[in-house]
């Protein structure tokens, strides 16, 4: 997309997303306009001079020139302005992924992985040693069980909702985050609870097959959790200050990346993971490279969270 | 509690109809000339040509319009019609069909001089120019179609007299007796010289007729006779008359003479654009924070330069139109990012067009 002209008078660059298409078409109701955000994602904040004189602070950020419009829905409102009704707000909650455990860290690589299906995951009982869940029978730290999340306890991600500032004693009650939205492809992978057990069923899948999941804080899930803020001072969370929520998941994956390796080949690479027969022996992988995008509901603030797909 | 969204109410959302015109002018040359008729179709069937803007095996040539001829078998030439008779009659009750219709007795109707079709002239011998919708969009602009035909005798140098056919006053006047939707009458007057017998005033001679939203010319033979002309234009090189040429020489022929006298045609388009408008009302105290990962150091705004007291400021650069299930709809990007401030309020306009 190119910049829009900004000479003149200030124009608006209106086009229906690709997945408001798909729904124009279907005929079925489903295209409903209800309600609007606002976003920001080409402007740097860290332009704005605080200390320049009068009326200067932020002109830089007002030169800022704007892209056309993308008509693909997940391109664009990365980062949404937020209505807060109130103006003496410091500090904001962030969402942060939290790697204080060994079960919640990424692999070595930087990116969790998921291995799709059994062999992946563990192929000692066929006397075999290259299965990438364990390295000489320890779990391997960031490699989750795809196929079979329920025997797998020992890999999760984490990701935790607070102030990252030790000079606030809580997060107020209309900033705390206790809903949070994730986007996967859902063509490679589904969201679980850390037990396995408890499928989630996304509320929306869009054209570009990005499945959308919600997430609330309920008796009837462990997905979102209030740590207690006594478990700050045993130093288990990114943030430095208090949190609000802690979202745990896993991933499951597909039964497309089980049963066949057309999606590896058309969108994946190749890479060598560790295996299990240690001394830094790797097995070649299949591998998909993904992301997870987790964001807060109330707040809007979201991470991406880097997940490789893996298959022998 | 803080918020990411807002919901847009019913009485925010209005609906607009608005008629936007292109003005498409088609100079002769194009039709006749410029690509040496690699620009000219003609297929196997023999019943149309096509003209397009450009050499047609090229992938960016567009189609623009198709010639083909039409003889009523009610005709006074049609039983001295010697080549295609049976689809020079065809292509006629097939667009009489469309055109025209049918009398109360299920026969087709012909085409009529002036739209009465309870009585008056009737036009038996045509041309039908049939316009591309890439060009008539929704329909032609009533009063805006014109067509310059040269009719000097001299079949190589066609053009040293030369009459138009106009919708004239069609703006106000027009047919709706059409199953095609509305028509106009082309009336010709003396554009270059002075070729037409007796013809002085605008519209003192009906000459064909332009539906508008079929986006067909439809043009009687007796442009270029002496029934209208002081003298019958050559119509080839053989120096016949169109009437000769129509009844002993291909739909093909015909069409390549035609082209060779069109001097230019013009009309506007219209299009009809239809309208939501979601009037997107932000408050003093809304959308004044961002999450946008830039705007905070840790968990501080940086902005507000360490001091709680100090207004919160966002900019806002793009609004998203959502669905009840949080799905982007659509997506409208201001041209420059605007300052939005607990001092001020603003109102987004974003019209969706269909």
């Amino acid at each position: 997309m190119g910049f829009q002209d900004n000479s003149g008078d200030i124009i608006l660059d209106v086009v229906l997303t690709d997945e408001g298409r798909r729904r124009l078409s279907r005929g079925d109701g489903s295209f409903e306009i209800v309600k609007f955000g606002l976003g920001d994602d080409e402007i740097n904040y860290s332009l704005y001079n605080a200390t320049a004189s009068n009326g200067q602070e932020d002109v830089e950020i007002l030169q800022t020139p704007i892209l056309e419009a993308f008509t693909n829905n997940a391109s664009s409102m990365k980062s949404m302005l937020v209505s807060i009704p109130r103006n003496d707000i410091l500090f904001m909650p962030i969402l942060r992924l939290n790697e204080k455990e060994t079960q919640s860290s990424e692999h070595s690589s930087g990116v969790f992985i998921v291995a799709v299906d059994a062999d992946t995951e563990d192929n000692s009982a066929k006397n075999l040693d290259t299965s990438i869940g364990y390295i000489e029978g320890t779990h391997q730290k960031g490699v989750m069980f795809g196929a079979n999340p329920q025997i797998d306890v020992s890999t999760m991600i984490k990701v935790d909702a607070g102030i990252d500032s030790a000079a606030t004693l809580d997060v107020p009650a209309d900033l705390a985050e206790e809903q949070f939205m994730i986007t996967i492809d859902n063509r490679l992978g589904s969201i679980v609870d850390v037990s396995g057990q408890t499928m989630l069923r996304p509320v929306a899948v869009d054209d570009d097959n990005i499945a959308t999941y919600l997430v609330s804080k309920t008796d009837e899930n462990s997905f979102v959790t209030t740590p207690s803020q006594g478990s700050l001072l045993g130093n288990d969370s990114p943030i430095n200050g208090p949190l609000s929520a802690r979202l745990q998941f896993k991933i499951k994956s597909r039964p497309e990346l089980v049963n066949g390796n057309y999606l590896f080949d058309l969108i994946g690479s190749t890479a060598n993971i560790e295996n299990n027969q240690g001394s830094s022996a790797t097995s070649p992988c299949k591998i998909i490279d993904t992301i997870v995008r987790v964001t807060g509901r109330n707040i809007g603030y979201s991470i991406d969270i880097p997940v490789r797909f893996a298959k022998l | 509690m803080a918020s990411i969204y807002k919901t847009i109410r019913n009485e925010d959302i209005a609906t607009s109809r608005t008629i936007l015109h292109e003005a498409i002018p088609l100079t002769g040359t194009i039709v006749s000339g410029t690509y040496a008729d690699g620009n000219i179709k003609n297929y196997s069937h023999g019943m149309f040509q096509s003209v397009y803007d450009y050499p047609y095996l090229s992938s960016s040539a567009n189609h623009i319009f198709d010639i083909s001829v039409g003889i009523s078998d009610q005709s006074a030439l049609y039983s001295s019609v010697s080549s295609q008779q049976a689809k020079k009659k065809n292509v006629y009750n097939q667009m009489a069909q469309v055109l025209v219709g049918y009398d109360k007795n299920g026969n087709i109707q012909r085409f009529d001089a002036d739209g009465d079709l309870t009585a008056g002239a009737k036009l038996d011998d045509v041309v039908f120019m049939t316009f591309s919708r890439l060009l008539v969009k929704d329909e032609i602009q009533k009063g805006t179609f014109s067509v310059e035909l040269g009719v000097t005798d001299s079949y190589t140098s066609p053009f040293n007299s030369r009459v138009t056919l106009k919708d004239t006053g069609a703006s106000s006047d027009y047919r709706v007796n059409s199953p095609a939707g509305d028509y106009g009458i082309l009336y010709v007057s003396n554009s270059v010289g002075s070729p037409l017998d007796g013809i002085t005033t605008p519209t003192q001679q009906a000459a064909g007729l332009i539906y508008y939203q079929a986006g067909v010319a439809v043009l009687t033979s007796s442009v270029f006779t002496n029934s209208f002309l002081s003298a019958s234009a050559n119509w080839n090189s053989d120096n016949e008359t169109i009437n000769a040429s129509l009844t002993g020489s291909l739909i093909e022929t015909n069409a390549n003479n035609l082209r060779h006298r069109i001097y230019n045609i013009s009309f506007n388009n219209s299009i009809e654009l239809n309208s939501t408008i979601y009037f997107c009302h932000i408050g003093a105290n809304e959308f004044n924070y961002s999450s946008n990962p830039t705007y905070l150091s840790g968990s501080q705004i940086v902005i507000k330069n360490s001091q709680s007291n100090n207004p919160p400021i966002s900019y806002a650069t793009t609004i998203g139109l959502y669905s009840s299930d949080n799905q982007l709809m659509a997506t409208a990007k201001l041209s420059e990012p605007i300052k939005k401030t607990s001092a001020n309020s603003l109102t987004f306009r974003v019209r969706l067009d269909y």
